[in-house]
């Protein structure tokens, strides 16, 4: 199912270059979130305008977010294009992620569900909030990966948990014990998708070639370098702060460049072996929301089954 | 091999028998005996005691930690020093000043205090365990039921077993100073209080600090001091009042440390009431505020040299923690821990110098009591 998520008639057109910055923003993306949104609407028999609203609002927060996070990392690049607050100003990039979110705004709650305005409106606070702690750790080598799993639950997990719960918001089903799954569900999703993405950063599953180490040059240690230095000692721990290759990340394990890049490799299996623990956590919370389903509804379970494949191996599902 | 996890609500007939490791009979009839149920952390802070999620782990691979590692970690063996030094400081003093009348009562109040925080500190991380507290707030120790290496139900029963050996290695010590009695009741009303009453609770937490500064202060102090048959006097509750401080401030640092987690749970203390920035300011405040305690202490009850010597290498030292601690960045990153470990030290060299300062009156008395 595609969605028409943005459309230069929703936006006042007498506004110089807002129309062109969102054309830009919203060409490139893959638009998961969006899809996602489609994978747990359909089984639920979520209307078509409805599941277009909850697609274009989760596209839109997520869109807000990137212009202000490209802003405070002061990245140049965005999906391979000059971003927003180079190509334009700083100003109008971030008046454009608010004027994102404020059309977030308008929009739900001219759809009338109390519950979707508060649930979204929340899950916004815990984006901001993430971000901020975020930001407040950068350049401190020393934190720990359980302390970035809680950033990361309020940074990307809240909008996975939003695109699992919201449909079902927007139906008016708010049985406790469903939504508890979904949160969990959705926690994990995020978690697994940071953490992909974080070994895209050291080259682990990077068929997009994307560039490497861009985490680690930026000052922040993410959640492989975390889980890699956890066992360092201090001087190999100096030694990672100040890689600018992935060969210098292999050297900090060992002089030898054969040596070290078995124990690199190591690390890796390890890191997976966590996060399979993770995807097993993910896969029972699937068998309980399975009984807590009726009729046609029981499809999700086969839409959401193959996530973590998707998320985390970064590869088609199996058949 | 897949990890094996079940989800259970309150309301199951075998949540509790999850969460305890055994049902209240202490049987098996849902979890067998050679797993263990470990709650799984949840990042979904407003739903902490609807579900819980456990897994199942096989008692056999869980590592097992040598006995020593074991016992410390469950009993909390390395905060013992906060109720062994102020034994020493009491016990010392009333034997400079000749109020030692009776060590066999202070020998069993000794072993009965070091039992009752033993079984207190079990049960503070049963207590821990079964209130969710654990699945919600970072890991900042070792905690034995967390690592699967005894269950909560073996874990309150031992608390239990350590608290009633403390019972009566005290009842002695009562008959014969009957005024400890009137402690022993006030701590327990304070205890009790703090830990049923609606405004205590896991999520409620200002008059929690309250009791444990009294409790851990001057309570413990004046229960040596009158189990020594010394009575009471001015410098033992100056010295508890001192020493609650300085344990407070203990407590007010830990929960800094996770002051972020507490928040987004809905627990309410000092730390998470003030918020981040103000809380650094607070915490400096308060060991400045403990070192002009502790300076009049010294003013009165110690001789000169310990007064400007001990006073000046305390404040000297105290110095790196200041600024460590208003450098604080984040709630979220290593600084937390590090300021955690950076206060202990400071207080730890605190204890150091009481220490110091007994054996060096002891060292006077003996010399003097020689020539």
């Amino acid at each position: 199912m595609t969605y028409k998520i943005y459309s230069s008639q929703d936006f006042p057109a007498y506004l110089p270059k807002l129309n062109t910055l969102f054309d830009d923003l919203f060409s490139g993306g893959k638009g998961f979130r969006s899809k996602l949104i489609g994978l747990v609407s359909v089984p639920l028999a979520v209307p078509p305008l409805s599941q277009n609203l909850l697609a274009q609002t989760i596209e839109f927060i997520h869109n807000a977010s990137l212009l202000h996070d490209d802003l405070v990392d002061r990245s140049p690049l965005r999906r391979g294009k000059k971003t927003a607050w180079l190509k334009y100003t700083p100003e109008y990039a971030v008046l454009a992620g608010d004027y994102l979110l404020a059309r977030v705004m308008v929009n739900l709650s001219a759809y009338g569900n109390i519950k979707l305005v508060q649930y979204t409106s929340e899950m916004i606070s815990d984006l901001l909030e993430g971000e901020w702690l975020q930001d407040s750790i950068i350049g401190d080598y020393f934190v720990n990966l359980e302390q970035l799993d809680l950033i990361h639950n309020l940074k990307t997990s809240s909008l996975f948990k939003w695109c699992l719960r919201a449909p079902f918001i927007s139906i008016q089903k708010y049985d406790a014990d469903l939504h508890f799954i979904l949160n969990e569900m959705g926690s994990i999703l995020g978690q697994l998708f940071q953490r992909s993405d974080d070994l895209l950063d050291y080259g682990i599953r990077n068929d997009e070639a994307k560039a490497v180490l861009g985490d680690l040059k930026s000052g922040y240690l993410n959640s492989f370098g975390c889980f890699m230095a956890r066992t360092m000692n201090g001087a190999q721990r100096g030694q990672l702060v100040k890689c600018k290759s992935l060969a210098d990340v292999h050297h900090c394990f060992s002089d030898d460049a054969e040596k070290a890049r078995v124990i690199f490799t190591q690390k890796v299996e390890a890191f997976d072996q966590l996060n399979i623990k993770l995807i097993d956590l993910y896969n029972h919370h699937l068998e309980n929301l399975d009984k807590l389903l009726v009729d046609d509804e029981k499809n999700l379970i086969h839409n959401l089954r193959p996530l973590t494949e998707i998320l985390y191996w970064r590869r088609k599902p199996r058949a | 091999m897949p990890t094996h996890y079940v989800t259970l609500k309150k309301s199951d007939t075998n949540f509790f028998e999850y969460l305890w490791g055994a049902n209240p009979n202490g049987e098996h009839n849902a979890l067998p005996k050679t797993q263990r149920a470990i709650p799984v952390k949840t990042y979904n802070l407003g739903t902490p005691e609807e579900s819980v999620t456990f897994e199942l782990k096989n008692i056999t691979d869980t590592k097992k930690p040598s006995f020593f590692v074991f016992a410390s970690s469950l009993i909390k063996l390395n905060s013992f020093v906060l109720i062994l030094l102020p034994l020493l400081y009491i016990l010392t003093k009333n034997f400079i000043t000749k109020n030692l009348t009776d060590p066999l009562a202070i020998l069993l109040a000794a072993l009965s205090a070091v039992l009752l925080f033993a079984g207190f500190n079990i049960r503070n991380d049963v207590n821990d365990h079964t209130s969710g507290f654990d699945r919600v707030n970072l890991g900042t120790s070792c905690k034995p039921i967390q690592m699967g290496w005894i269950s909560a139900h073996k874990a309150a029963r031992l608390s239990l077993i350590l608290i009633l050996i403390s019972g009566v290695l005290a009842l002695p010590v009562v008959f014969l100073h009957p005024q400890l009695l009137w402690i022993i009741v006030f701590s327990f009303v304070l205890f009790f209080i703090g830990r049923f009453t609606k405004n205590n609770s896991y999520k409620q937490q200002h008059l929690g600090e309250f009791i444990l500064f009294i409790l851990a202060g001057p309570a413990l102090v004046l229960g040596y001091q009158v189990a020594m048959g010394a009575g009471l006097d001015v410098q033992a509750v100056s010295f508890g009042t001192l020493w609650g401080f300085g344990v407070l401030f203990l407590i007010q640092i830990n929960n800094f440390s996770h002051i972020m987690t507490s928040s987004q749970a809905g627990i309410k203390n000092t730390m998470t009431q003030l918020g981040f920035d103000r809380a650094q300011k607070f915490l400096v405040l308060s060991w400045v505020l403990f070192l002009i305690f502790w300076i009049l202490f010294h003013y009165y009850f110690a001789n000169i040299y310990w007064l400007i010597f001990g006073s000046l290498l305390l404040v000297f030292c105290s110095v790196p923690f200041f600024k460590k601690i208003l450098n604080i960045k984040s709630p979220m990153g290593s600084d937390l821990p590090h300021i955690r470990n950076k206060a202990h030290k400071t207080f730890l060299l605190m204890g150091c110098l009481f220490i110091a300062e007994i054996f060096w009156s002891l060292g006077l008395l003996l010399w003097t009591n020689a020539h």
